[in-house]
């Protein structure tokens, strides 16, 4: 079940086209990567789902109808440039943003009491933004977010400007969100928490659609049979030994060990690999490298860029 | 709706509940009836008795001068030279030699320190008028008391009617009207800028701080602004009604405070005059003389003045010009990243409110006609040029016009700012250049 699809959307600019024929799907219930270069079209996509903007052409379908404005209130979206009013009280604020998505003075005052006592934050509640660090204000921003419940909520950067305590947090948080069913669009440059929370993503270049798919299965379209094994000594014959198609990229020795990361060609399989050692020395490890996510980023766009 | 309400709410409180709107408001009164309280109270106050001996050599003038109300004219025996020694020691303030022979049309005027300006006007218009009485008497042996009686019942009267459609006449008061035109239009011209300038600085604030973009993802850009522009002209009336409020509080405060006698024929019309002659002395002295060409002679006129339509088209000019400037600055406070940038913008749009006043003057002889009558009609100058013609009459077809327009004007202004700022509020670090303004409006 999907909760967006977004079928050959279009959005032009005076001198540039942001999306290009541009579909995607997002299922219900995931933590969804939105990735792509500075100036991929990320920030349009994410306000045409805003309906800040409207796409010159194509459709968004929300829960399998058109998008319209019904759909505000089930939408969270914190956006990259986030700001707040530095001369309201922090109360008052918070109060007045949950309103406009909404919800009645009393309801956004009782949720709101609730998160800031789970953030240990009550004591900000009758101060002024401009009192406040950028990352109090994140948190602010955060709970302004989630505070009408919505099913679909959109992070652009959540994590900028938060120390590891508060990003650990976030994090949790938003995978409590995911928990609860809520679908969750995280547009980030931040590849190492896109490895640990996104079970989807999607990579946007140039207002095209490159690469998208389940998080493993990306990277596992991308392996490129490097293996890393782990021995407690080298065998004595193993570089005359060794088969041609084992290729040693990398070694690295330790007191205990030797880590040896190796390249299978395409005609040899990792139990071949594992049965050359097998018979010589004692295996501590084996497994798989896989590209990280930053790695097919990386590749992915410098190839596309060098090819155009 | 129920979103514009919320927005007009906040964009309302927060402003009202300001210090600094809180003092402005409660100062601004104070300030303006003092400065029109302070001169009046000077010049009623200040003004120290003066003591003029007189000497003349013919022995005519003796006797002679009207003393008036802190003018008083003494005639002790001695010569110039000793009255000059007198002065000099304080005992009288001036002393007035007038020459002998036939030369009794001549005199000098000495002081120790200098007595007030109008004292030198004072005796010429009083030596005048007695050397004209003395040829009269002297040559024609006129009867003078008959002469007066004659003067007083043939003395010219004209009173200055206005009609209406109707044909009914009213008195009018020309001079009155234009300085009532003028002060109105300088108050809308003010407060149309002043609150305008506010939707523009909140506008860039919620640009440059990126609050908008939470904002415009909860409401259309087009709420957010109405809004906005809706609160703040709340604010702007809230302002309005608590100053006139203070104002009329503060006059009936004064009233009780100063003695009524002051206040009555005298106190009102120096009050006002003072403003146009500059000078509250010649009004006091020159009180004492019949003077026919005062402005309140018939201060019923005052009564007269159009109140109820001058008092509605004033709240309909200042709401509708305010709403036409700022719904204009909202659209370019969209545009731009900072103010600096906002001025190459706001001068060519602000030119027009000021436009009749920088013409007033010169327009002041015929409010009716020529350029002033075009610019009452053009929604730009119109606030400011038809509240200035409407004392003088206006009629009813050319008002009505002139509203319509402006309320059209207005609504061409929002549509195209809506336009400019739902593309605007999100553009960042962008030079934006007319032409780039009007592809927005058209986009």
């Amino acid at each position: 079940m999907n909760i967006i699809d977004i079928q050959n959307v279009t959005k032009k600019f005076s001198n540039h086209i942001a999306l290009n024929d541009f579909s995607l799907s997002i299922p219900q219930g995931c933590i969804f990567g939105l990735l792509g270069p500075n100036g991929a079209g990320k920030t349009t996509l994410i306000r045409i789902l805003n309906q800040i903007t409207a796409p010159d052409s194509g459709v968004v379908l929300y829960d399998g109808k058109p998008l319209c404005r019904d759909f505000i209130e089930k939408i969270g979206y914190l956006p990259e440039e986030r700001g707040l009013y530095k001369k309201m009280k922090i109360s008052e604020q918070t109060i007045y943003l949950a309103q406009l998505k909404g919800l009645t003075k009393e309801e956004a005052k009782k949720r709101l009491l609730y998160w800031f006592k789970k953030f240990e934050i009550e004591s900000w509640w009758n101060r002024k933004v401009e009192e406040l660090s950028k990352g109090m204000q994140q948190k602010i921003q955060f709970i302004v977010t989630i505070i009408h419940h919505p099913d679909f909520l959109i992070f652009d950067e959540p994590f900028s400007g938060f120390d590891p305590i508060n990003t650990d947090l976030l994090k949790n948080e938003i995978l409590q969100l995911k928990k609860n069913g809520n679908t969750i669009i995280l547009s980030t440059h931040n590849m190492a928490s896109v490895e640990e929370i996104c079970d989807e993503i999607v990579l946007i270049n140039k207002g095209e659609k490159v690469l998208s798919g389940k998080l493993g299965e990306v990277k596992h379209a991308f392996k490129s049979n490097l293996f890393q094994i782990e021995v407690a000594r080298l065998p004595l014959d193993f570089l005359t030994e060794m088969p041609a198609s084992f290729q040693i990229t990398e070694t690295v020795t330790t007191d205990s060990s030797h880590v040896l990361n190796v390249q299978i060609s395409s005609d040899s399989n990792a139990n071949q690999l594992l049965d050359f050692f097998i018979h010589r020395v004692p295996i501590l490890s084996f497994h798989e490298i896989l590209p990280s996510m930053n790695e097919i980023f990386i590749r992915t766009i410098t190839s596309q860029n060098n090819n155009s | 709706m129920n979103k514009i309400g919320l927005i007009i709410s906040r964009e309302y409180f927060t402003r009202v509940t300001k210090k600094s709107f809180i003092i402005v408001t409660l100062l601004t009164p104070i300030l303006m009836a003092v400065l029109i309280m302070v001169p009046v109270i000077i010049a009623l106050n200040s003004e120290k008795e003066v003591k003029v001996f007189v000497t003349d050599e013919n022995d005519y003038f003796i006797n002679k001068f009207a003393d008036g109300k802190k003018v008083h004219f003494l005639y002790p025996n001695g010569d110039v030279e000793m009255l000059k020694q007198q002065c000099i020691a304080g005992e009288c303030d001036a002393v007035l030699q007038i020459l002998g022979g036939s030369q009794s049309n001549q005199a000098n005027l000495y002081f120790y320190e200098e007595p007030p300006m109008s004292l030198k006007g004072n005796i010429q218009e009083q030596m005048d008028k007695i050397n004209f009485d003395k040829t009269l008497i002297d040559t024609f042996r006129v009867d003078l008391k008959k002469y007066e009686q004659i003067k007083l019942t043939s003395q010219t009267l004209i009173a200055a009617l206005q009609i209406d459609e109707m044909g009914k006449a009213q008195a009018s008061s020309m001079e009155l009207n234009r300085i009532i035109g003028i002060i109105c239009g300088i108050m809308i011209c003010t407060f149309v800028f002043m609150y305008a300038s506010q939707v523009l600085r909140s506008v860039l604030e919620e640009k440059t701080n990126r609050i908008i973009e939470v904002i415009v993802s909860s409401v259309k850009p087009f709420q957010f602004m109405m809004g906005k522009i809706i609160g703040v002209a709340l604010v702007g009336i809230t302002q309005f009604a608590l100053q006139v409020g203070a104002i009329f509080i503060i006059l009936i405060a004064v009233q009780a405070f100063i003695p009524r006698t002051m206040l009555q024929s005298e106190m009102v019309p120096t009050e006002i005059v003072n403003n146009m002659s500059d000078n509250a002395f010649n009004v006091n002295v020159a009180s004492n003389i019949p003077q026919t060409n005062s402005i309140f002679n018939d201060i019923s006129t005052f009564y007269n003045f159009p109140f109820s339509t001058m008092i509605i088209c004033f709240l309909f000019y200042f709401i509708f010009g305010y709403l036409v400037y700022a719904s204009l600055f909202a659209g370019i406070g969209s545009a731009v990243d900072n103010e600096t940038d906002s001025q190459q913008f706001i001068l060519p749009v602000t030119i027009p409110l000021y436009l009749p006043l920088v013409l007033i003057s010169s327009m002041a002889n015929a409010p009716q006609n020529g350029i002033i009558w075009w610019l009452s009609m053009i929604p730009l100058t119109s606030p400011v040029a038809m509240i200035f013609r409407i004392p003088s009459g206006v009629p009813l077809w050319e008002l009505i016009t002139s509203m319509f327009l402006l309320v059209a004007f207005f609504v061409f202004c929002v549509w195209a700012s809506a336009k400019i700022y739902r593309t605007g509020i999100l553009m960042y670090g962008k030079k934006i250049t007319w032409r780039e303004l009007w592809k927005w409006i058209r986009y």
